[in-house]
């Protein structure tokens, strides 16, 4: 059976969650529930993709950012002692969160002028459909080959500095 | 198509349009979450009787039933009217929640493993890699979990349960990927079908014993289980819970062992096939069933291995296994084997 979900509702669901959990991310007096909150942030965007028939790469969000990333930052805090990580924090003064918050304005309505301007004369995405993950294969074997071995140069490169790094002298 | 319901009025026949949908009893009955905790429950009696046939004694008993089959239930009561002891200065919210998240975390993934041809609750395209995503959560819940008990012993479990996931995460991604070589699909529905023929763990022999290996580590059990270690931990990342917290906990272990096996039914036994005159789901839980033994019996076998030996193996030996099978695989793929084999 399915469900007939009007898309602006998923959306703005997805959206408040992602913005929320991410200005907690910022916010949070704890760390660690500050790492919580960006964890589920990005799960929030793994939900985007989805809602975009990407779910390949909704997928590889979670088990990358989620499964990954996040689990590094709370092994950072963690290694940081609970005495110390209060001293860390520091909370904005005075002025920065008002410049923030004009900068953020500002790019709002830089973005929603360039939207409004250039909107009506972009070409239509094609459709997405339901693509089959190989064809996501397929694009990036045959139309883009050269940026797809840098890119596997690059991360070899780091594999390679992080050994050197990690080899302790004897 | 149903729509979402416009007034009040609609919302009693849209609740029981949604209550009487196919993939709704699917979800509720089989194969969803009744029958997983079931067969969860059967598990945690099955593994205590093979562990006690092993060594010279009876197992549960007395709880009613042939051999003491009710066992699973008189412990699920008795947990649940135990007080639940939260530790002095414990992060309450986050260790009460987690042991949830846990079991949501274990289950999710049974929507995409498909029991039969149509016992399936979701045909992924990208069912394998939902299956992976979900369980890289774990480690990151343990820990969590552990942090949240501000307690000694299982904040030791959960940075163990952190060494183990960087051990064996990738040589099991890699041997994994042999298999969607093989069946050209990241669907699991479309891994079985490649399998009528040949299952797979003929071709990719080596992949299946670096998989069964990084399962055993990811299921935390012996020669693996660094992160409960009893000897040095109590009872590792698990030590301050207690009552409904710690049933929580283990129905979401056992869980994911019947996910784990189930899996490895999927990839490498060939999933539902077998010969006609049992239904499909059935030769899966068979099937299924025997994996969850051999993942059972080395705990009264083998002893503990240290950290630091896992994560040699892990990246010395099942890493460097993992890849020879790929190119082992694109071998038999461009020779033209496969094709011979019918797969």
């Amino acid at each position: 059976m399915e469900i007939a979900i009007p898309p602006d509702l998923v959306f703005v669901i997805l959206a408040a969650v992602t913005l929320i959990a991410a200005v907690l991310a910022l916010q949070a007096k704890e760390l660690i529930y500050g790492a919580i909150a960006l964890g589920i942030s990005f799960i929030g965007i793994a939900g985007f993709f989805v809602f975009l028939d990407a779910p390949y790469l909704a997928m590889l969000q979670i088990a990358v950012y989620v499964g990954a990333v996040v689990v590094l930052i709370l092994f950072t805090i963690m290694l940081v002692r609970r005495e110390q990580s209060d001293e860390l924090l520091d909370r904005p003064e005075g002025g920065q969160g008002a410049v923030g918050l004009w900068l953020a304005g500002l790019l709002a309505v830089a973005i929603a002028g360039v939207a409004a301007l250039a909107g009506p004369n972009l070409p239509a995405a094609p459709p997405a459909g339901n693509l089959p993950v190989s064809s996501l294969g397929l694009v990036l074997a045959a139309e883009y080959p050269i940026p797809l071995v840098i890119l596997a140069l690059l991360i070899s490169a780091a594999l390679l500095g992080a050994l050197v790094l990690a080899k302790v002298e004897k | 198509m149903v729509n979402l319901p416009a007034t009040p009025a609609d919302l009693i026949p849209f609740l029981f349009a949604v209550i009487t949908s196919h993939t709704f009893i699917q979800i509720i009955l089989f194969p969803g979450f009744i029958h997983v905790t079931l067969v969860t429950a059967f598990l945690t009696w099955y593994e205590r009787k093979i562990i006690a046939r092993i060594q010279l004694r009876i197992g549960p008993l007395y709880a009613g039933g042939p051999g003491g089959i009710l066992q699973p239930i008189a412990d699920g009561v008795k947990l649940i009217f135990k007080e639940v002891m939260i530790p002095y200065k414990a992060d309450k919210p986050l260790f009460l929640a987690i042991p949830l998240a846990l079991v949501v975390m274990a289950a999710l993934p049974f929507a995409v493993i498909p029991f039969g041809q149509n016992w399936v609750i979701a045909n992924l395209d990208v069912g394998l890699v939902f299956v992976f995503a979900m369980i890289s959560l774990f480690p990151l819940m343990i820990l969590i979990f552990a942090w949240a008990s501000n307690s000694k012993y299982p904040f030791l479990g959960g940075l163990r349960s952190l060494f183990q996931q960087v051990a064996y995460e990738i040589p099991m991604w890699i041997s994994a990927l042999s298999i969607v070589m093989l069946a050209g699909s990241l669907s699991l529905v479309d891994i079985v079908n490649a399998q009528a023929r040949i299952w797979f763990i003929i071709p990719a022999f080596l992949s299946f014993i670096v998989f069964f290996i990084s399962v055993m580590a990811e299921l935390e059990r012996l020669p693996f289980d660094l992160p409960t270690a009893e000897p040095e931990l109590v009872a590792g990342w698990f030590t301050e819970s207690s009552g409904a917290i710690f049933m929580l906990q283990f129905l979401a272990l056992y869980m994911k062992m019947y996910l784990m096996s189930s899996l490895v039914t999927v990839l490498f036994l060939g999933g539902w096939w077998g010969p006609a005159f049992l239904p499909q789901p059935v030769w899966f839980i068979i099937k299924t069933l025997i994996v969850a033994t051999f993942i059972i019996i080395p705990r009264a076998v083998f002893a503990r291995i240290r950290v630091d030996m896992l994560i040699r193996i892990g990246w010395t030996r099942l890493l460097i296994v993992a890849l020879v099978n790929v190119f082992l695989t694109v071998l038999l793929i461009t020779s033209g084997l496969t094709a011979i084999l019918g797969m």
